[in-house]
């Protein structure tokens, strides 16, 4: 009530009475931010059991939010992801547990230290072979791409004689140690406590390095007054005390994670592995339509009299054929946005990837279906007085069509598992709600394993569906 | 009975001049000239290579017509005005490897080009394969997919097929190359039957008997060029050139 007679107060009062609001989120009330962050960045960032994002960047952001009274939007990309989206304009801000340092200064503007961080090396808990950075000569050792801790194991690796192996997520960093791939990980402190509490498996042995202080970062120049709204947040929860309570939540005290069986981490990741499925097949089928238009478009062109069609489609396999599909992934998702400064859905731009490389591919499919069929039989449908057209659409297509089927189920099934590699640009498919699991809970085995099966079903499925179909019309 | 078949005196159905075809670098045809007169019956014969196939294949414009006129019905073939399409609903064409649509039945095989071209009705169409399907006797098989048949029967098929569009033309591709010998004698027969009713036909054939029989006329040729032309009485009982000579003593 009190609320709406200020507010309506503020309307009489018009530009006066805004001017006369002293806080600094007349820029922000109201909007809605897009905010990106990490995947598995626990304790800042990553999914609990019920598959909501939570952790210390993910509680601040949304206090500061609702006590400076916007909204946010949190993607969460991955860390290499999210500074690309940032710097191609895709996302408003980036919270992900980063290091303030003067590379990242240059591009981005960041805010007030939100957390002094530091560096620790954890090895596997029952290594007892490696007690500091002594013990690593010669050994191989693992840390986070862009991480403090990858720049401090680097700083030292000459001096103690060991090799820095980078990695992208926390989750594959403690698996590479417990492998035995890797004997020793470097990482900020308080991911590994949380780690180390969540029974990952590893313990820490060596004194925490102060390192670097953590900030929220927006793109050099833009949204100004998100920034100082974060600020004026944080500094108004550090005040209030709130901000410690969040910290205390994930480090002074983690939960220790109660040992829960197979069957439970099954039914707990169930929800969240079949919308990640869901995903995967509408962006497989939305592709596959798209590619198989491609497809009949250019394999025809391929086969026409016209060298310059034929020089279309040739240059169009070659190229999309010749490339890697993740190479299109990060171009479109990252690239278009910066070179047209117009952001581009993550769908859009995970569809054009598979439907343009799947599509080289039919073309071939087509091309090879077409001169598969005896050239006799477009003579003969030409003899008769049917046009080109005609002929290739009564005669030569349908029997085309029915060498290509087994070929088209193939690229179905290949461009299903190839879905997967969209995790890179941060689409929520089957395998990257995977990775959301596994970041939280570091069951990283038997979570693939569920990813696996649901995956191997899912192609069994597709394939008998394709299969029964063809039998059905291809008689 | 050679004195019982008159030359007819027809108007001219096709008209070649000069007519010449490359592939690539390689002359097929250097240059023939020849004349097929309404309700004619004409024989091509030559040994293999000498582009009798070719020769055939570029009076419905299979083939690209290098240099030189084809007239057909008054249209010129070698004219890229000229719709093609059109012309050639007016020439069946038989293929020696018959070449049915293997995706459709035999009716079907014969209702396509009517249904497409003429957009006559399903039913009407299919009136009329049965009634052409009636004369190559293949009747009971309009249901039937052409790989159950057998060659003469898909030959015989497509005979009806060709026939389909009421053309006043027929060309024969060496129509009983690819049957075996005991189903030669089936599709000559319908051949001959077409013979009969006046149909103007081309037929580039190495049944030497057959030609003897059913042509006015036979055409010989030789490396691209037409050897010797005459009634079949002559070309076969009087050969003057010694390369038709040569390819008679083998073939005969």
């Amino acid at each position: 009530m009190v609320a709406a007679w200020l507010a309506f107060a503020a309307l009489l009062l018009g530009a006066t009475g805004a001017q006369a609001q002293e806080t600094d989120n007349s820029g922000v009330a109201g909007k809605t931010f897009v905010i990106g962050t990490d995947t598995t960045f626990a304790p800042f960032e990553f999914r609990d059991s019920s598959g909501e994002l939570t952790g210390i960047d993910m509680d601040l952001i949304r206090a500061i939010a609702e006590s400076q009274g916007f909204e946010v939007e949190i993607r969460s990309l991955g860390f290499n992801a999210a500074l690309q989206a940032l710097s191609s304009n895709q996302v408003d801000g980036v919270i992900a547990g980063m290091s303030i340092t003067d590379e990242r200064r240059q591009i981005y503007d960041f805010s007030e230290p939100y957390f002094e961080s530091g560096v620790q090396m954890a090895v596997d808990q029952d290594d007892t072979t490696i007690t500091g950075y002594q013990d690593l000569a010669g050994k191989t050792v693992v840390a986070k791409t862009g991480s403090e801790g990858e720049a401090y194991a680097k700083s030292i690796a000459d001096q103690y004689g060991f090799t820095v192996n980078s990695l992208d997520q926390s989750a594959t960093m403690y698996e590479a140690v417990k492998s035995g791939n890797a004997v020793a990980v470097f990482d900020d402190y308080p991911v590994l406590a949380y780690g180390v509490a969540q029974n990952n498996g590893l313990k820490t042995v060596t004194e925490k390095v102060p390192g670097g202080s953590y900030g929220f970062a927006v793109n050099k120049g833009q949204n100004p007054e998100l920034l100082a709204a974060f600020n004026t947040g944080l500094a108004q929860l550090k005040a209030s005390g709130e901000y410690q309570r969040i910290l205390d939540k994930y480090l002074a005290a983690p939960q220790s994670a109660a040992p829960s069986t197979f069957l439970d981490l099954l039914t707990s990741s169930f929800p969240a592995l079949m919308k990640g499925l869901g995903n995967t097949l509408l962006v497989t089928g939305i592709s596959f339509a798209v590619a198989m238009v491609l497809g009949l478009v250019f394999g025809f062109f391929r086969v026409s009299t016209s060298k310059i069609l034929r020089g279309i489609a040739t240059v169009f396999v070659a190229v999309f054929r010749g490339t890697p599909l993740l190479v299109w992934a990060f171009f479109f998702y990252f690239g278009i946005p910066q070179l047209t400064g117009q952001p581009i859905s993550i769908w859009v731009a995970g569809v054009l990837t598979l439907a343009l490389n799947s599509g080289a591919y039919i073309t071939e499919i087509v091309r090879g279906g077409i001169q598969s069929v005896d050239p006799g039989q477009l003579e003969a449908a030409r003899s008769l007085g049917l046009g080109y057209g005609k002929s290739m659409q009564r005669v030569v297509v349908p029997q085309a069509f029915k060498i290509m089927t087994p070929s088209l189920i193939n690229q179905l099934i290949i461009m299903l598992k190839d879905s997967s590699l969209l995790l890179a640009i941060g689409f929520a498919e089957l395998l990257y709600q995977g990775q959301q699991i596994y970041a939280g809970n570091f069951r990283i085995t038997e979570t693939l394993f569920i990813v696996a099966v649901i995956y191997f079903v899912a192609i069994m499925a597709l394939t008998w569906l394709a299969n029964t179909a063809d039998r059905r019309f291809n008689k | 009975m050679s004195e019982s078949i008159a030359r007819p005196e027809g108007r001219p159905k096709i008209t070649v001049t000069g007519l010449r075809k490359s592939f690539g670098s390689s002359e097929v045809l250097k240059g023939i000239d020849a004349v097929v007169s309404e309700g004619e019956v004409v024989c091509v014969i030559g040994p293999s290579g000498s582009g009798k196939s070719t020769f055939l294949r570029c009076l419905n414009k299979l083939e690209d017509i290098t240099a030189g006129h084809v007239l057909v019905d008054g249209f010129d073939l070698a004219d890229p005005k000229v719709d093609i399409n059109e012309v050639r609903r007016h020439i069946g064409m038989v293929f020696q490897h018959f070449n049915l649509f293997p995706h459709m039945t035999v009716a079907e095989n014969i209702m396509l080009a009517p249904m497409e071209l003429k957009k006559v009705s399903k039913a009407e169409a299919r009136d009329q394969a049965l009634a052409l399907l009636e004369k190559v006797g293949l009747r009971e098989k309009a249901d039937a997919r052409p790989a159950s048949l057998s060659g003469g029967q898909k030959q015989r098929v497509a005979i009806a097929r060709a026939l389909a569009m009421n053309p006043g033309i027929m060309l024969f591709d060496e129509a009983t190359s690819a049957l075996d010998p005991e189903m030669v004698g089936e599709v000559l027969q319908v051949i001959k039957d077409l013979a009969r009713t006046g149909m103007t036909m081309v037929l580039v054939t190495h049944e030497m008997g057959f030609a003897r029989e059913v042509a006015d006329r036979v055409i010989f040729m030789a490396d691209g060029v037409v050897c010797e032309e005459g009634t079949p009485e002559d070309v076969f009982g009087n050969p003057r050139q010694p390369r038709l000579r040569e390819f008679l003593s083998k073939v005969l």
